[in-house]
C-alpha cells in the first residue's frame, strides 16, 4: 500500500484561500464532496480534533484527522497555503500544507492509521516542504508521491 | 438529518476519537497521537469523556432508553447502512424501510440506529 493510491487530481487545491484555521478545514473538507450535513459534522469533530492538539506537526506541515460515520472509505485532501496561516503548529511556525485524513469508525480494510502514519513518513523527509511549495500542479502533486514511494 | 441522529452521529464519532487515544485500542494509535502531534493523552481523554457525557444529556428520553443499553453493551450504538446492509449485524435492512436519515430509524435485527450513507 503507498500513499499514491488514495489521492487523485480532483482532491487537491493547490492554492487554498482560506485565511484562518477554521476556513481552511472547512475548504478541505469541500474537497471530499459530501453533502453539507455531512461535511457541518466532519468540521465539528476536525475542530474537536484540533481542540486536543493541533495537528501541525512542525515544517509548515499539518494533518487534520479524525474518525466519522458521515464517509464510508478512507478519505484524504491536500491543501496548500502559500502564505501559510496560524495553525498553532508544534514549532509555532505558520502552516502552508495540509493533508487531510477522514476513515470510518469502522473500517475493515484498516487503512487509517498506516495512511496516517505513511504521511508523517513522508514529511518527515527534509525536502518535502520545499518541493510541495515548488509543485505547480495536481499532477505534479502525484508525481511527488510516486517519487517517494511511501 | 434528524436532530437527534445528528447528535447519535456525533457522540459516535467522539467515541471513535477516544478509542483512538485510549489503551483498548492499536497502541500504534496512541503512540502517533503522543509522539507525532504531541497530544496528552489523559487530558485529551477526560476532555472527550466529558463532550459525550454532555452530548448524551441532550438525547430525547425515548432516544435515550434505547441509546443506552447498546452503548453500554457494545460501544457502537449507530452503525452506518451502505448498499442495504447494516454493519452492525451484516444483515439487510429491509427495502420496505424507508432509507432515510431524515427520520430515526434502527436495525430491525441488531436494535443499532441506522444511519445511511451517501
Amino acid at each position: 500500500m503507498e500513499l499514491r493510491e488514495f489521492f487523485s487530481e480532483d482532491v487537491i487545491n493547490l492554492d487554498i484561500q482560506g485565511e484562518t484555521k477554521d476556513s481552511i478545514l472547512k475548504e478541505l473538507i469541500t474537497l471530499l464532496e459530501l453533502n453539507e450535513k455531512s461535511e457541518g459534522i466532519l468540521y465539528k469533530m476536525l475542530k474537536r480534533r484540533e481542540n486536543l492538539g493541533s495537528t501541525g506537526i512542525g515544517k509548515s506541515i499539518a494533518i487534520p484527522h479524525c474518525r466519522s460515520l458521515v464517509v464510508n472509505r478512507l478519505r484524504v485532501a491536500f491543501g496548500r497555503k502559500k502564505t501559510g496561516i496560524d495553525f498553532k503548529a508544534i514549532d509555532d511556525r505558520p502552516v502552508s500544507f495540509f493533508f487531510l485524513i477522514v476513515a470510518p469508525p469502522l473500517e475493515v480494510s484498516n487503512q487509517y492509521l498506516p495512511v496516517l502514519g505513511k504521511i508523517a513518513q513522508l514529511c518527515r523527509e527534509s525536502d518535502v516542504p520545499d518541493r510541495l511549495a515548488k509543485i505547480e500542479t495536481p499532477a505534479e502533486f502525484l508525481e511527488l508521491l510516486d517519487e517517494k514511494s511511501v | 438529518m434528524h436532530p437527534q441522529l445528528e447528535i447519535l452521529l456525533e457522540l459516535q464519532d467522539l467515541k471513535a476519537q477516544k478509542r483512538e487515544m485510549e489503551e483498548v485500542a492499536d497502541e500504534s494509535s496512541r503512540e502517533i497521537e503522543r509522539k507525532v502531534f504531541r497530544v496528552e493523552l489523559e487530558d485529551a481523554i477526560a476532555h472527550l469523556q466529558a463532550k459525550i457525557v454532555e452530548m448524551e444529556a441532550t438525547l430525547e428520553p425515548d432516544v435515550m432508553n434505547r441509546y443506552r443499553p447498546i452503548a453500554d453493551a457494545r460501544e457502537r450504538a449507530v452503525t452506518p447502512v451502505l448498499d442495504g446492509v447494516c454493519y452492525g449485524c451484516f444483515m439487510a435492512v429491509p427495502t420496505a424501510s424507508v432509507r432515510t436519515n431524515e427520520e430515526l430509524r434502527w436495525c430491525e435485527n441488531c436494535g443499532s440506529f441506522v444511519y445511511f450513507v451517501d
